[in-house]
């Protein structure tokens, strides 16, 4: 226990560095976009006066090192600064669209999961089978297709042809079906893969011929024995798609009008908003740190004997 | 056996799943109620505060909840709104208005002079952002009695009523400034006297206003309007063909034909006052020779371009500004002529096969892109080597930007959409002092005579000797060409044929908030 303690303190440090990290690339990225936020913000029609104005009031007149030395300041008491362009707190901004963006990626990640794994498992059970080839051409499909392109496939065949689901935003019951399912369509195809590549290992291995051999169900045989311990690469692979599903967000919610943080994101470095690229990429970065640690002490308890030290 | 009944379950099983879950979502999918107006637009308000706007569309919305001393009609007439009347000083620089009485704040608070007052205070005041502060020469605004106010400009200023309309200069409560989270300096919800009140904005997805029942004026139908907000043209025009809004702007352009042959819609190619144009800079050789400029305007085919690329979503430029601006006047063409747009470059020593390049922003402008390639694509007919380049917006108005002595584009796409329609908004493109870094007159055209005529527009009170002050300026910009003249964009509004009463405004706005169902 003491082990684990001392291993979690670790990565907890290691992950502020990271952050760290982060946060001044992140600073100096968006600084070295040219563009003036201030022009951005006031306008083309904007007098060059008024523009000066809100260049000070954005503190864009001090020297870099003083901006970050700000930033970090007010970093450390859980303040992301003021948005230039709509002059709110980063912070509340971020927190009032990042419910939408976890609501999707979630939804999207347990599709994506479960439609993957079954898959996965069903082409590796009976591997070059025709279902093992269709497998391979629809993933082939779903990791070559753009989200763009498929999110308005599926806007006019359930929302304009069927008149089934909304074709856009959150309010109405069912609006997540769409962008679930687009943003799910690339990682379902890679989490099928790892799964069948996993389990076609495992299921040749030794104890699953004997557990076939004292007569266990094929259920329990495919189930227990093989996808339990197929299960490590399956789970990194998840852990790591959602990071991807959390940059798809960025496209997906654009399609959809889905009020997510992505699209705040897209608005921001259109903007030169900097506060509010900041923000937005720290808490990604922040989600994708906790989603990996949390992967990380998955392993244990799928696999007694892996150690954390 | 296991095998087999565990094969056969499981494509059917997954196909089961997603049957009942859709099955499932779909029983909640009603339609909104009929007292329910549906607008779906592409833009996620910066800012709801009237002061800080610098986007159409967002002004477009908060109209429905704020309104101006004065207004403009269709064709883009100043009309009176909540001044009544007015009255001008002869020196031009004090405006009298007599104000609307009986008018009240949706918060139940009087509006009055000296709510007028406290919101042009607001304008001039340097704590608060206003953008286009410089529209509004205000010195002071002096309260006369409980219903009528003086404001004193700085100079004479022809333009300010057609000022007063535009959004910037909206009348808010002020009693609500430190309510609803609203502070002085920031707006973000508006308390206004129009038709409509603001009850709620969910960033990123929408913003509903409710009818006022106490409204001063003519009753709106609907008793709620939603803006949705959906940044994708695709996905607007989806909602609306599967009746989930009754009304976007700005679908894809390239739909503009089906939509206008779907009898379950109707498009309005609504006239706008944004003027496209290329910008030539006029400070770098070739381009400062006025001849390479014409041959430029010779050598393109705009009709082509609005026909094949704009899908008719566009008319012909024939001035310097758009026809609905006050001060236009129609001056001519330039009509494809390849074989005179080859003389005069020959005339002026350019040699076949010069490179020229051309900026074109990407998504900005109706069809930007391919715009500019088609542009390209004539030049290339003249005998020039025309480089096309794209970039993200910050970064293009950053470029274009650069002061004279250090800019190196050549020729740039570009589109200018006055705030009001008076050309003196327009004219400032051919102002020598509004070249960058001052302003954002991006061709650097110096002419002395052009500057002396539009100063003296400005000042001029009489409005007919003011006109002819910018029909002479155009004329004179007309020849000399600093930009190819392009086209003056369409607003495509396009709405359910079961809607009636849409119409439009010439900049860029839809006019719905008398819509109601057709018969």
């Amino acid at each position: 226990m003491t082990r684990f303690r001392r291993y979690l303190a670790r990565r907890v440090v290691a992950s502020v560095v990271t952050l760290l990290g982060v946060s001044l690339i992140v600073f100096l990225m968006v600084r070295v976009l040219p563009g003036d936020p201030a022009r951005v913000i006031a306008g083309l029609l904007a007098s060059e006066e008024e523009v000066a104005r809100i260049r000070v009031q954005l503190g864009l007149d001090r020297p870099l090192y003083v901006q970050y030395g700000i930033f970090l300041g007010r970093l450390l008491q859980g303040n992301l600064g003021q948005s230039a362009r709509t002059s709110q707190p980063v912070l509340d901004e971020v927190m009032e669209r990042l419910p939408a963006t976890i609501t999707l990626s979630v939804v999207a990640m347990a599709i994506a999961t479960a439609a993957g794994v079954a898959a996965g498992v069903i082409a590796a059970w009976r591997p070059y089978s025709i279902f093992d080839y269709a497998l391979s051409a629809i993933t082939l499909f779903g990791v070559s297709m753009p989200v763009y392109w498929l999110g308005l496939v599926l806007i006019i065949v359930f929302a304009i042809q069927l008149n089934w689901l909304p074709a856009a935003g959150s309010e109405q019951p069912g609006a997540i079906v769409l962008p679930a399912l687009t943003l799910a369509a690339f990682s379902v195809a890679i989490v099928a893969r790892m799964t069948r590549a996993s389990m076609l290992e495992v299921l040749g291995q030794d104890y699953v011929r004997t557990a076939r051999a004292k007569g266990l169900a094929e259920v329990l045989v495919v189930a227990r024995h093989g996808l339990w311990n197929a299960l490590i690469p399956i789970v990194t692979v998840v852990g790591l798609q959602f990071g991807t599903l959390l940059g798809g967000a960025v496209l997906t919610e654009s399609v959809f009008g889905w009020p997510g943080i992505g699209l705040l994101l897209v608005d921001s470095i259109f903007s030169r908003d900097y506060a509010m690229v900041q923000g937005i990429v720290l808490t990604f970065s922040t989600l994708f740190i906790l989603t990996n640690l949390a992967v990380d002490l998955l392993y244990a308890y799928i696999d007694p004997r892996i150690h954390y030290g | 056996m296991d095998n087999r009944r565990v094969r056969s379950r499981g494509p059917g099983f997954l196909t089961m799943l997603l049957v009942v879950g859709l099955a499932a979502v779909t029983l909640g999918v009603a339609p909104a109620g009929a007292a329910t107006f549906r607008v779906a637009v592409g833009i996620d308000p910066d800012t709801m505060d009237p002061v800080q706007l610098t986007t159409t569309t967002v002004s477009n919305m908060i109209d429905y909840v704020v309104e101006n001393l004065t207004t403009i009609d269709e064709s883009g007439k100043v009309l009176p709104m909540l001044a009544e009347s007015w009255t001008v000083s002869p020196d031009g620089a004090q405006y009298t208005f007599k104000l609307r009485r009986n008018v009240k704040f949706h918060d139940g608070t009087p509006f009055d002079a000296r709510a007028v007052k406290w919101n042009l205070d607001r304008v001039i005041d340097p704590n608060v952002r206003v953008p286009i502060r410089a529209s509004y020469p205000i010195e002071r605004t002096e309260v006369v009695d409980s219903h009528t106010v003086r404001v004193v400009l700085k100079h004479p200023y022809a333009p300010f009523l057609g000022a007063l309309s535009w959004g910037t200069s909206g009348i808010l409560s002020p009693a609500a400034h430190d309510k609803h989270g609203n502070d002085y300096k920031n707006y973000s919800h508006v308390v206004g006297t129009g038709p409509y009140v603001f009850k709620e904005r969910r960033k990123g997805e929408s913003i509903t206003v409710t009818r006022h029942e106490g409204y001063w004026g003519r009753k709106p139908h609907y008793d709620t309007v939603v803006f949705r907000i959906v940044p994708e043209a695709a996905t607007r025009e989806s909602l609306l063909l599967a009746g989930q809004v009754d009304l976007i702007i700005l679908p894809p352009v390239a739909d503009l034909p089906a939509l206008q042959r779907n009898p379950a819609v109707k498009v309005l190619l609504a006239p706008s006052d944004r003027t496209i144009f290329i910008a030539a800079n006029t400070t770098k050789a070739p381009l400062n020779d006025k001849r390479v400029r014409q041959a430029l305007n010779y050598a393109v085919d705009k009709k082509a371009i609005i026909q094949n690329v704009l899908f008719g979503a566009a008319d012909l430029m024939d001035a310097p500004m758009a026809p609905s601006l006050f001060g236009y006047c129609k001056v001519g063409q330039y009509e494809p002529d390849p074989a005179r747009a080859r003389q005069l470059l020959a005339q002026a020593g350019v040699k076949p096969g010069t490179k020229i390049q051309v900026l074109h922003p990407t998504g900005r402008y109706v069809q930007d892109k391919e715009a500019g390639q088609a542009v390209a694509g004539f030049l290339r007919e003249i005998g020039l080597e025309p480089e096309l380049q794209t970039m993200d917006w910050p970064t293009y108005i950053r470029t274009i930007t650069t002061p004279a002595d250090k800019n190196t584009t050549d020729l740039h796409l570009l589109g200018w959409a006055p705030a009001f329609l008076d050309a003196s908004q327009q004219m400032l493109q051919f102002l020598s002092t509004y070249a960058p870094p001052g302003g954002l007159a991006t061709s650097f055209y110096a002419n002395p005579e052009v500057d002396k005529l539009l100063t003296a527009a400005e000042r001029e009170l009489n409005a007919d000797k003011r006109k002819e002050l910018y029909c002479q300026a155009s004329r004179i910009v007309w020849e000399d060409a600093p930009w190819i003249f392009l086209w003056v964009q369409r607003f495509p509004i396009v709405h359910s044929a079961r809607v009636t009463n849409v119409s439009s405004l010439p900049n860029e706005k839809f006019y719905a908030i008398y819509a109601r169902p057709a018969q």
